[in-house]
Order: C-alpha cells, then structure tokens, then sequence
C-alpha cells in the first residue's frame, strides 16, 4: 500500500462518516466511549478504595513502616532506646509508639467499652494527620495530663436517642465534659475531652486518645514499653530502604512495611477486585467487538454494489479495505476521547465529592498508564472489529457485490 | 486492439446450463465506437463485463494491447482496470458520499504517474467540457440523471483510458438527457480517438455507431460498419 492508497482510502472514509448517517456514527462513538468508560471506571473504583484504605492505614495504624514486638515478646521495650536508633536512621522522618489498652468510658449514665491509644502528641504529629481532623477543641500536647481526644462516634449526638443509634456512643460529650476512663485493672480517672476528631477510619474514630505520659498512670508498662511503633518515611526514600536500614543497624524488633503488611491483609481483597476488573474490562472489550463489527458488517453489506463498482472502476480491495479500516480507526479514536472525556470529568466530580461508606472514602484512582493501556486494548479490539468484515467484502469478487 | 477468440461463458444452475456466451469470436480496433445490440439475455452486458475485466470467461481468449488478460493476477486485473480501462454504468454508481470533483477525480488518486495538481487539473478539464465544472463541489444526489452520467463518463475518462465500456448508459435517461450523453460520446471518440464498446438495446443509439455487433442467445448474429455511423 503506497502514499495515494491510503490517501484514497482515507478520503473515503472521512467522507462516508461526514456524508452518511451521522446518528450512526453518533451512537457508535457513545458506545465506544461508553465502553471505555465501563472498562475504566470500576476498576479505577476499586483502586481507589484499595488507595483509600491503604492511605488511612498508613496514616492512622501502621505508618509507612511498623516495629511491633518480636515473637514471643508483648511489647517492643527499651522504648527510649529503641525510638532513638530509629529517629536517627537516614530516609526516616519520625517514628513514635503507640501503647493500646481496653477500657470502659462512662459520661453521665452512658457506658461504652472502647480502646485507649496513648500516643506522643507532638511526634506523633509528624507521623500521622490526626491533628488535622479535630472537628471541636483541639489536639493533645505532650504535657497534657488529664485530658483525651475521642473520636466523633464515641462523642456521639445529644439529639439521637439512645436506642435509635446505629453506633454505640456516648450519647453528645461536648469539648470540655468529663469523662470517666476505667482501665480495667482497678485505675480509673476522670479526663476532660479537649477535642473531638473525624478521621473517617473507624478504627482511629472508635477510640481515644491520650498521652503516654497519663498512660503510664493507669498501666506503668507504658513507660518504657510499646504495642508498636509507627514510622514515618522521608519523601524520597522507599519503605523497603528504611525496613532494610532497621534490621542492618540493630533493631531486632519485627519490622515490616506496609506493603507486607497489606499483602497479608488485604491480598484476598485485591485479588477479588482483580477478577472483577477482568471481567469488567472482558465485557467491555466484547461489547465493543461485537457493536463495532456488526456496525461495519451493516455498512459493508449496505455498501456491497458501491464496492462492486469501486473496484470495477479500478480502485484495489486493499483500499476498499483500509477505507472501513480508517472508518473504524476514526471512530474507535474519538469514542476513546469521549471516553476519556467522562471518565476524567467523573474523576474530578469525586475527587471532589468522594464516595463515602462508614469505612472507608474513595475517589477514582487512575493512572495514565491506566488510560493508554485500555485506550490501546479497546483501539485494537476496534481494528479487529472493523478489519474482518472489511476484509471479507473486499475479497467478493465483482459481480457478486455489483448484484446486492 | 481487442481480439477475442471463441468466448464462452457458462452459466450452471444446479443441473441447467445457460451459456451466456456461446463463442464469441470478434476483433475490435483502436478508434472505434462500436455498440453490442441485441434483445435482453442475448448476452451484450455480459460480453462487456467480459472484455472489462468485471468477470472471466469459462473458456476463449482475450486479448487487449496484446496482453492475454487470463494471465493476469487479481492484482494486475485492477491495475489494468485503473490504467486502460474505464466504464460507463447503467445506473451511474458514482460514490454518494463523495463531491463531483472528488468522484471524478478518485481513479486519477490512485495513479502513480499522476501529481496531486495533474490529476486535479484533468479532472477540472473534464469537468469543465462536460459543463459541470461550476457543480463540482455537488454531491450525486443534488444533480439529475443526465448530469450524473455526465459525471460518470467525467470519471470514466479522466485517466484517458484505451477503452471506454458504456452499458447501457442511457437506460435511466429520457431521449434528450439519452442525445447530450451519446452526443458526448460522440465529442469524445473524434477528438480524442478514444475507443468506445457501448452495450444499448435501443435502436435510435445505431445511428452513433461506427460498426455495430448483434448478439442473439450469446452468438454474434451479425456484425457489420454502420453506414450512418457518424451520428446526426
């Protein structure tokens, strides 16, 4: 095929789907950009929510990289210690504990069983965005003694009774009430709430938070001692690098990323989203196939004299061809932008009005490579839609086309 | 220019045999306007399709140019349709979706050994002497019959063709439309000595005819120079 083959070629492409039925050519581009954005869309969902929850655990349980007691051991101790060698590793930004206990809170004639976080505010702040969830008051200090930050749910609503709630609460605490914290172990104490949050992460929401200095009051291993120490990660360096330098320079604690630990927890999820992106993306791809190809076998077949005639007067299969092939071509390209044209304004609507479930928020989660790869899978499924049929009319020979 | 040596064409249908062309033998000259009379199914449009390369033969020979068209690829059938050949429909066929111009110009695309300004300079010609320069950016479907055979014998010209094949091209025109088409005709063989085989079962159209060849049941009944042939 030379220069003026498919000049020809293109020219009687470009003019069909100008001069032919346009609402045909309109209703196969909204399928086609339909298609693609079916092939995008739930799969970018589900990324999103796969992002969304693994950011909220980063930010609110494990940081970018854990040390959690080794086996055998409850908690990762010679706390001092051990937070100094981590503080000081290269790639790492903060590392701060956490120290959990069990505990009944009570305001007024509510009870609630509810877990207590003791925390280091001020490192904890470079670890993790929780201060900049406080709905009311305001967020712990380290000198703070005596008072708790509590989580939206556990503050609960004054004007929601008590058996209409969904989530046990305790019934409106307002910034400034005093609440009872029993631990359990015969220490119990009175704090005042100085701030309430919403992190939107139920885990972080159903609890409070105190500092470690009122922690060690009510359980003295909390001095030197830990559940886990979370940390944060220099921009820059990988989670991997930073687990690497722990275990090299002495931290005998296990030390895990994130990504080890949401391969464990969350790989049977993901590998069911991954099936229903494949079969979201196989049924997009056959429905494309399938519109496309009986559309340009109609043509064809419409077309069977028109073709006879063309290839009477001289003009070569080939170009008859690639003219269904251009048809296709054009097509196929601007359903994809149509599609990309909806899949990204449906990106930015939830970007900024995200789809919220009590566990989790998600926004569509898309890559360009996202985009190029499904823009390319659905371009070829288009070209074999097209080029079949086109393939199989140019071969007829002429009398049995100029006949139709 | 054309000899053609015992044509046959066979028909099977199921069991029946219709033998479209029953051994053809005949030889056409450089120049000529010859019209293939004969009753419908006496064989003329398929003698024409033969001899145009839209179909092959059960057996016999052709030859154009001295070129043995059986030897040909399927390839080399559409090259030798685009460079020696052009064909004048009965129904005009010319591609709907296309203008005038571009209709007329479309085979002349194609050629190699036409530039982009040749081909549109041909094409403006031919348009021009046909008296449809002025319709160009038209579409088929905005013109009347008798222009759209204009534009078809436009386009079946434009590449200066050895042989023009016309088939029955006045069928779906009325008698005035039917005189300016074959006066064209006419116009085209003496100033451009083009070799015109025209299919017509209508016996007014002899009297443009240099020589005219009858078939009866496939069979050449007659063939003869037509004395008033230089059209009226």
């Amino acid at each position: 095929m030379g220069k003026k083959e498919l000049k020809v070629a293109f020219l009687l492409a470009l003019r069909s789907l100008q001069r032919g039925s346009r609402s045909s050519v309109l209703l196969t581009i909204l399928i086609i950009g339909m298609c693609f954005t079916n092939m995008i869309f739930l799969p970018a969902l589900f990324n999103g929510i796969g992002q969304s929850i693994t950011q909220q655990v980063v930010d609110y349980e494990i940081g970018n990289v854990l040390v959690s007691p080794k086996s055998g051991d409850q908690y990762v101790s010679d706390l001092g210690a051990t937070l100094d060698l981590i503080n000081g590793m290269p790639g790492v930004e903060r590392a701060t504990p956490h120290f959990s206990k069990g505990a009944t809170l009570k305001y007024r004639k509510r009870v609630l069983g509810a877990t207590v976080r003791a925390i280091r505010p001020n490192d904890e702040k470079l670890v993790s965005p929780l201060y900049t969830k406080m709905v009311a008051g305001s967020y712990l200090g380290d000198a703070d003694t005596g008072e708790a930050i509590i989580g939206k749910p556990v503050a609960g609503d004054a004007s929601v009774k008590e058996e209409d709630e969904f989530q046990s609460s305790l019934g409106g605490v307002r910034v400034g009430d005093s609440i009872s914290i029993d631990y359990g172990n015969g220490y119990v104490k009175d704090y005042r709430v100085k701030g309430i949050f919403y992190t939107g992460w139920t885990q972080s929401d159903s609890a409070v938070y105190v500092s470690y200095t009122d922690m060690a009051l009510a359980d003295p291993k909390a001095t030197d001692n830990a559940d886990y120490i979370t940390v944060k990660v220099k921009p820059g360096y990988s989670e991997k690098f930073v687990k690497d330098e722990l275990l090299q320079y002495g931290v005998t604690q296990k030390v895990q990323t994130t990504a080890d630990l949401l391969a464990k927890s969350m790989g049977r999820a993901l590998q069911s989203f991954a099936i229903i992106n494949m079969v979201s993306l196989i049924v997009g791809i056959i429905i494309t196939t399938v519109v496309l190809f009986i559309v340009i076998t109609i043509k064809t077949i419409n077309s069977r004299r028109q073709i006879g005639i063309l290839k009477a007067i001289g003009v070569d299969k080939e170009v008859i061809m690639h003219n269904y092939g251009f048809q296709v071509i054009i097509m196929a390209v601007l359903g994809i932008i149509f599609g990309l044209i909806i899949t990204l304004s449906m990106a930015a609507y939830l970007s900024a009005h995200p789809i919220v479930t009590p566990e989790w928020s998600a926004t569509l989660y898309l890559t360009p490579w996202d985009l190029v790869q499904n823009s390319l899978i659905l371009f070829a499924a288009s070209l074999v839609a097209g080029y079949v049929p086109a393939y199989q009319v140019s071969r007829e020979d002429i009398q049995s086309a100029m006949r139709a | 220019m054309i000899e053609i040596t015992d044509l046959k064409k066979i028909y099977r249908m199921g069991t029946v045999e219709v033998r479209a062309l029953d051994g053809i033998t005949l030889d056409i000259e450089k120049g000529e306007f010859l019209g293939i009379m004969g009753a419908s199914g006496s064989g003329k449009t398929t003698l024409l399709h033969m001899l145009g390369l839209l179909d092959e033969p059960t057996s016999g020979r052709i030859v154009i140019d001295g070129t043995d068209i059986a030897t040909l690829t399927d390839y080399e059938r559409t090259m030798f349709r685009l460079y020696k050949l052009g064909y004048v429909f009965q129904d005009y066929a010319l591609v709907p979706d296309l203008t005038v111009m571009e209709n007329v110009s479309l085979t002349a695309m194609l050629r190699k050994d036409r530039t982009e300004h040749q081909y549109h300079e041909a094409s403006t010609d031919i348009l021009d002497r046909i008296g449809l320069l002025d319709r160009q950016d038209h579409l088929p479907r905005e013109l009347s019959g008798g222009q759209q055979q204009r534009v078809s014998i436009a386009r079946a010209i434009v590449n200066k063709p050895d042989i023009l094949f016309a088939d029955e091209p006045c069928a779906n025109l009325d008698s005035e439309n039917s005189r300016m088409v074959l006066d064209l005709f006419k116009e085209i063989n003496e100033e451009m000595h083009q070799t015109i085989v025209m299919v017509s079962h209508e016996s007014w159209h002899q009297e443009y005819f240099h020589r005219i060849v009858r078939l009866r049941d496939g069979k050449v009944v007659s063939d003869g120079v037509n004395d008033k042939g230089s059209g009226t």
